[in-house]
């Protein structure tokens, strides 16, 4: 039933999707392509990786969006795009700040020492 | 007669007596009421263990994957977690806790600094998050002192426009690339950072109408009472759970112990 579209999404500010699962697709191709970038041993390029694949092959199964949406578990199809392009933004900033380099610098003496 | 009736009254007093005898030496002995049924409701938070293992492994993630800024993770007795970072790494760690699917942490609760003046970074800025989605706090703490600059969240979370502009008024924190950083809560000339704890509670001035002049004057504080300070300290450790390990004096080699009388 892909032709049907509902009313709306029920947010502020947030359109109904057309062709969501394309959209999706879309998005999610573009930020494995981003998580290319990153040295294959970060542990942000292995865990994002695992739920952008996991994601993605929910979609490549499943044609209808109210069952992904059921199976995702997580808000409508125009939020799970948000969260993938979002996810994108990030992969993108990760690449520059390399943020899985060892600590810049411990804290001084007891910095976080409470009490005092 | 009178004398049967004395006996018979002294008979029943000495009854009562030794009635109210046996009750009074039974609350003498002190046992506490223990009923039969078990406490259903204790006056005692219960530990939610699975929501402190669910935090902790959160922490564990975050710390996994930005190891370059995270100095501490922490949870909190009543379940929360904290994250103390390094100052560069404001921008990543809260970008990342914002846009990354398993944080989503939308919502920039609060943003608030603490001083503690014994410390050289004595300023730690402290970001309150909520994950709408997840339904989940997070606390991430970072240091300064009073001239190094922060860099601005404005560009990360709008909210932050007023609550560093706070921050600057009271305690004289810096924000780099902040969009508008000026007093929020102090008056117009005001000269100090109230919030810092060298900062006296009454103030540097007083304002007053003048009459002469026709317009209010700032006159440095005139006190009718001195101050008085009382301290509170009570005659017992307040954190035996806090206590330091006391240092004794160490040997180098070769030294002998010095000799006690």
């Amino acid at each position: 039933m892909a032709g049907v579209l509902k009313k709306t999404t029920g947010l502020v500010g947030l359109a109904v999707a057309q062709n969501p699962l394309e959209k999706l697709r879309i998005v999610y191709t573009r930020v494995l392509t981003a998580l290319e970038a990153i040295p294959p041993d970060a542990a942000y390029r292995k865990y994002t990786e695992q739920i952008i694949n996991e994601r993605f092959n929910l979609i490549k199964l499943e044609h209808d969006v109210q069952k992904v949406e059921e199976k995702m578990n997580c808000g409508q199809v125009e939020e799970i795009i948000t969260q993938a392009e979002n996810e994108l933004s990030l992969a993108k900033k990760m690449a520059k700040w390399k943020p899985w380099e060892p600590l810049i610098d411990e804290a001084p003496h007891n910095q976080w020492k409470w009490p005092i | 007669m009178a004398a049967r009736l004395v006996s018979l009254a002294c008979a029943g007093l000495r009854r009562g007596f030794r009635n109210s005898a046996a009750g009074w030496s039974v609350s003498v002995s002190q046992t506490r009421f223990e009923g039969s049924t078990p406490e259903t409701r204790p006056t005692v938070r219960p530990r939610n263990e699975l929501q402190r293992n669910q935090l902790s492994q959160f922490g564990e993630y975050v710390a996994e994957i930005l190891p370059k800024y995270i100095q501490r993770i922490q949870v909190t007795c009543f379940n929360e977690l904290e994250l103390c970072i390094h100052p560069d790494g404001i921008i990543p760690v809260l970008t990342f806790l914002r846009d990354h699917t398993n944080a989503q942490f939308k919502s920039l609760a609060d943003e608030t600094a603490v001083d503690v003046p014994t410390r050289p970074f004595r300023f730690e800025i402290v970001y309150n998050m909520l994950s709408l989605r997840f339904n989940s706090r997070i606390r991430v703490k970072t240091y300064t002192d009073e001239l190094t600059p922060l860099d601005s969240l404005v560009p990360v979370f709008q909210a932050a426009n007023w609550y560093e502009r706070e921050i600057w008024d009271m305690y004289g924190v810096f924000f780099a690339n902040h969009p508008d950083l000026r007093r929020i809560l102090t008056d117009y000339g005001f000269e100090g950072h109230p919030f810092r704890k060298d900062f006296p509670l009454s103030g540097y001035v007083e304002v007053r109408y003048d009459d002469e002049v026709k317009r209010v004057v700032a006159e440095p504080v005139e006190l009718s009472q001195e101050f008085r300070k009382f301290d509170l300290n009570s005659p017992w450790e307040t954190f035996p759970a806090h206590r330091e390990p006391i240092e004794l004096p160490k040997l180098d080699a070769g030294e002998k112990k010095p000799e006690t009388k």
